[in-house]
């Protein structure tokens, strides 16, 4: 909080009196002994002294607090629509009202994006005002590159130091936890200690959230209960459904003897357990015998649902030890009950009243959230992408359960907006982007009710706004088709550079399992990733230092000359080096190369995981239809402002210099943008 | 029972009506402190109040023991001693007056719990009714115009109970009608905010009617009980959202505490 000069001053003076400084003018002022000055002097010498105290500290309070006062009662208001795409919008100008009047009131531009142009290192960068060689994400995946495995980019999870058995038990005494891997510090963090408030809600790749004084909640990146980033249970009686496994989904096959069927709904595996047993809460169902409709029971919770109907958020508290459980918070969906039972299961959520892990900061930030607006999705991306990508619920039930993520955001929103008073609020939103990643080019009308909503929230900030408060609405990227899928590391392998153990070893096996490491020079892993396997930095890596550019130089002369055989199309459109691509030098997870693809290409998802196909190129069949893993430029994002934007050509991390150069403050070091304004 | 149960809800009807202006902790702490008050009457009538006095000492000189002794092992031993036998008979002597105030004091709680336990249906928010039946899972529900039924009914095979969904359209107390085995039978429903008599579980038997007395006896065999999922009601005390029960018990102790000089109680 800022205090205003001239107090400062008087409490200044104050404290002056009790000290030596103080006396030594008393006493030289004082009629006396002072042999120096006469008595008459005495007045003239305390008002001169006054006078050139105030001045000094006005002149040095003035200078502490330039950035406060210029930030007094200042109020910005920053959306972020993850993946609003710019030619989308210039397409629909007509059904978005408040959009349109935004840009021709105020401004609008293509936002460039991040290399890759991935969410994690988008909203990194925005957070941070670096490119990805300042905060080292690079990707929604990395690899250790000990083992060549994939691990999270956002998080570290490390293991208790210190700990102590009792029977089954252990108990954790030092040491372990998780930890936010980005470097850098968040613009918030900033504002903070320079006493400006600041309300962050939802930013992705900021979990756990960044430790301040600024109220924030984590967004994309924070995982449900289980630890991964949603894995959502499908429960059926179903012979014909023989799946047990489907991407972040888990299929379990149940009886209903009698009329009643449990459900064993998984919560954490108990890390306080030596064998990490997976804890489990029991959901019972009762289908009635021929009506459609069931009654569920799970403790002293009850409810009944007909089919096609969401029940209420419930809350279930996985045991852990006595006294001690971790809750969560899941909502079920009732498919059908005859002839056969499909209930759906969405992922166990952090409870916000009772958070097991940190999601905000003030820590009981999420309970106050919880308590005036109710429960709430925390798992980072909510939208059930994957249960309608394993065909599980269908395009309506996928769009349902959207428009109720977007309902509870909007609302939030609303309440975030009504009790923002000065500072900074920044408030993204997740829907346009998960939901054009199913419908795009294909379902537009679908997707356009989507941006309705989002647009309806942005009128909102607009007349909150007035003409007083600067307002941004930007994303991270925009989209485009995703019609064919690129299997990167069999194109490596066609072009030399990766072997396999056996060639007939092809196939969707992930993990390299079958890769020949001794007579591998390449392989890929994440969505625009390419790694050397080097010599001294891979384990057993065969890349000498010496060879390094030679063979990069070689893997992108085949990527830009790679064509598609169907359409006869350049896949690559782009292909940037690491060490050059970036400004920043945290290179240690960087991939060596990040392939820019062209637009309706994009690595396919068993690359992302370290799979070796059969074929180079494959058509994508999947219901995931949109995306933005392409080439930077193929897929801007958008910049809106209430106020004119000087910025021919803004860029991803301009945004994070603009918002601290509203506020009065210069950019920290690292920071590479520059104000927008 | 259900005169007596009728007659116990009438008078605490009365009483949140007195209070009807008032947050419901203070008529909540009133009739707490007149319990504890009368408590201490009760407990002053039917205690051996001589004895009681007779064991503190013997405690207090235990205690003393205990503190000037405490290098000798056997003195601290046979203190020890003392003070168990003490403790165990003064135990002895509270059993008779908490034997003669158990039975009315339950009674009290189970009827205040829906006064101060139980808050109505908010309009709009679905609640689940469940019946429980000893004959065919067979009823209709008949809900009034304040109340939509919005699923058929769930019959749970193993548990014999047949379940509705229900969601309160307009605040006040109606009557839900379920038709079974050709007779018609109730239940109360209430649906608003607030403060106000919110009767749980309607029961057929005379037995389960003293733990669930708000409404009288279904009149049907084949009716177990018929009971409406409410939400719990909070007591709001210095913007702590607290269990009425919770509330009761540190007031009437309090209460108790405090008085028993006046009322020249040992205890």
């Amino acid at each position: 909080m800022s205090v205003p000069a001239p107090l400062l001053f008087l409490s200044g003076l104050r404290s002056l009196r009790g000290r030596s400084s103080f006396h030594t003018f008393h006493h030289l002022a004082s009629p006396g002994p002072g042999p120096y000055f006469s008595p008459r002097l005495a007045p003239c010498l305390r008002v001169s002294a006054s006078l050139f105290l105030f001045l000094l500290l006005t002149l040095l309070l003035a200078g502490c607090s330039h950035h406060t006062t210029q930030a007094a009662g200042k109020r910005l208001i920053v959306l972020g629509v993850d993946g609003m795409d710019p030619v989308f919008l210039e397409a629909h100008w007509s059904s978005l009202p408040n959009l349109n009047r935004l840009r021709t009131e105020g401004d609008f531009r293509r936002l460039g994006t991040t290399i890759p142009p991935q969410s994690p290192v988008a909203w990194s960068t925005v957070t941070t005002g670096m490119d990805p060689g300042g905060h080292g994400i690079y990707d929604f995946v990395h690899r250790n590159p000990a083992t060549r495995l994939p691990m999270q980019s956002m998080t570290e999870i490390t293991e208790a130091t210190t700990s102590f058995s009792i029977g089954p038990y252990v108990i954790p005494l030092a040491g372990g936890g998780i930890r936010q891997t980005r470097a850098g510090r968040a613009f918030w963090q900033i504002l903070a200690e320079h006493g400006i408030a600041a309300n962050v809600v939802r930013m992705p790749a900021n979990f756990p959230p960044a430790e301040c004084e600024a109220e924030s909640l984590a967004g994309m990146g924070t995982p449900d209960l289980t630890g991964t980033n949603g894995t959502f249970l499908f429960f059926t009686d179903d012979p014909s459904e023989t799946r047990t496994t489907v991407p972040a989904g888990k299929i379990v096959a149940v009886k209903v003897p009698n009329g009643r069927a449990v459900l064993p709904i998984e919560g954490p595996a108990n890390s306080l357990r030596k064998d990490h047993a997976t804890t489990i809460v029991d959901l019972v169902v009762h289908p009635d015998p021929v009506n459609p409709a069931a009654r569920f029971d799970l403790g002293d919770q009850q409810f009944v649902l007909k089919p096609g109907e969401w029940s209420d958020w419930l809350h279930a508290d996985f045991h852990l030890i006595a006294f001690k459980g971790a809750a969560g918070i899941f909502r079920v969906y009732l498919q059908q009950v005859h002839p056969y039972l499909r209930v759906y299961v969405s992922p166990v959520n952090i409870d916000p009243e009772n958070p097991a892990l940190p999601i905000s900061t003030p820590a009981g930030y999420s309970r106050g959230l919880s308590r005036e607006l109710g429960l709430f999705y925390t798992q980072g991306i909510a939208e059930e992408t994957a249960a309608y990508r394993a065909g599980l619920l269908s395009r309506a039930e996928f769009l349902e359960q959207s428009h109720k993520i977007l309902a509870d955001s909007l609302r939030m929103f609303h309440y975030q907006l009504q009790r923002f008073r000065e500072g900074l609020l920044f408030y993204y939103f997740s829907s346009v982007d998960q939901n054009a990643h199913m419908l795009w080019a294909k379902h537009d009308d679908e997707l356009l009710e989507i941006y309705k909503g989002v647009d309806t929230a942005i009128g909102e900030a607009m007349r909150a706004a007035g003409h007083g408060t600067t307002l941004l609405v930007m994303s991270d990227h925009g989209f485009a088709r995703f019609d064919r899928s690129v299997h990167l590391n069999r194109f490596l392998m066609e072009e030399g550079f990766l072997t396999l153990d056996n060639p007939d070893n092809l196939g969707d096996d992930e993990a390299f399992v079958h890769v020949d490491w001794a007579r591998t020079q390449a392989y890929a892993l994440g969505l625009n990733g390419i790694y050397l396997n080097l010599d001294g930095r891979e384990s057993g890596g065969i890349v000498s230092g010496f060879d390094k550019q030679t063979v990069l130089d070689a893997i992108a002369k085949k990527l830009l000359t790679f064509q598609d055989p169907v359409t006869g199309a350049n896949v690559v459109d782009k292909v940037y080096f690491s060490e050059t691509a970036f400004q920043g030098k945290n290179l240690k997870y960087a991939p060596d190369i990040l392939v820019g693809f062209r637009r309706g290409y994009r690595a396919s998802w068993q690359t992302a995981l370290g799979a070796v196909p059969k074929l180079p190129l494959a058509d994508n069949t999947d219901a995931w239809i949109g995306d933005h893993c392409m080439a930077s430029d193929e897929v801007p994002g958008v910049l809106l402002s209430n106020r004119k934007i000087n910025a021919a050509g803004p860029q991803l991390a301009d945004i994070t210099a603009t918002i601290l150069n509203e506020f009065g403050l210069p950019k920290a070091a690292g920071m590479i943008g520059q104000s927008v304004f | 029972m259900d005169l007596f149960n009728a007659a116990i809800n009438s008078l605490l009807s009365l009483w949140v009506a007195a209070f009807s202006w008032a947050p419901p902790v203070l008529g909540l702490s009133l009739i707490s402190g007149l319990v504890g008050i009368g408590m201490l009457w009760v407990f002053r009538k039917t205690s051996n109040q001589q004895g009681m006095k007779a064991i503190k000492r013997k405690v207090y000189a235990a205690l003393l023991e205990l503190r000037v002794f405490a290098d000798e092992p056997s003195v601290t031993w046979r203190a020890q001693k003392s003070l168990f036998a003490a403790n165990f008979r003064y135990m002895g002597l509270a059993l008779r007056p908490a034997l003669v105030m158990v039975a009315p004091v339950a009674l009290l709680l189970i009827h205040m719990e829906a006064f101060y336990g139980r808050a109505p249906l908010p309009v709009g928010r679905e609640a689940v009714v469940t019946m429980s039946t000893t004959g065919p899972l067979d009823a209709d529900l008949k809900s009034p115009a304040s109340v939509t039924v919005e699923t058929p009914p769930v019959r749970v095979v193993d548990e014999h109970q047949i379940s509705w969904r229900i969601r309160p359209v307009a605040a006040g107390t109606a009557q839900l009608q379920f038709m079974v085995a050709g007779h018609s039978v109730s239940k109360t429903i209430a649906a608003g905010a607030g403060q106000r008599f919110v009767p749980g579980r309607a029961v057929s038997g005379a037995l389960s009617a003293i733990w669930d007395p708000d409404e009288k006896r279904i009149p049907s065999a084949s009716v177990e009980w018929i009971d409406v999922r409410y939400p719990e009601a909070w007591i709001e005390v210095f913007g702590l959202h607290l269990n009425w029960l919770l509330w009761f018990l540190l007031i009437s102790m309090v209460a108790a505490l405090l008085l028993k000089k006046r009322f020249g109680v040992v205890m």
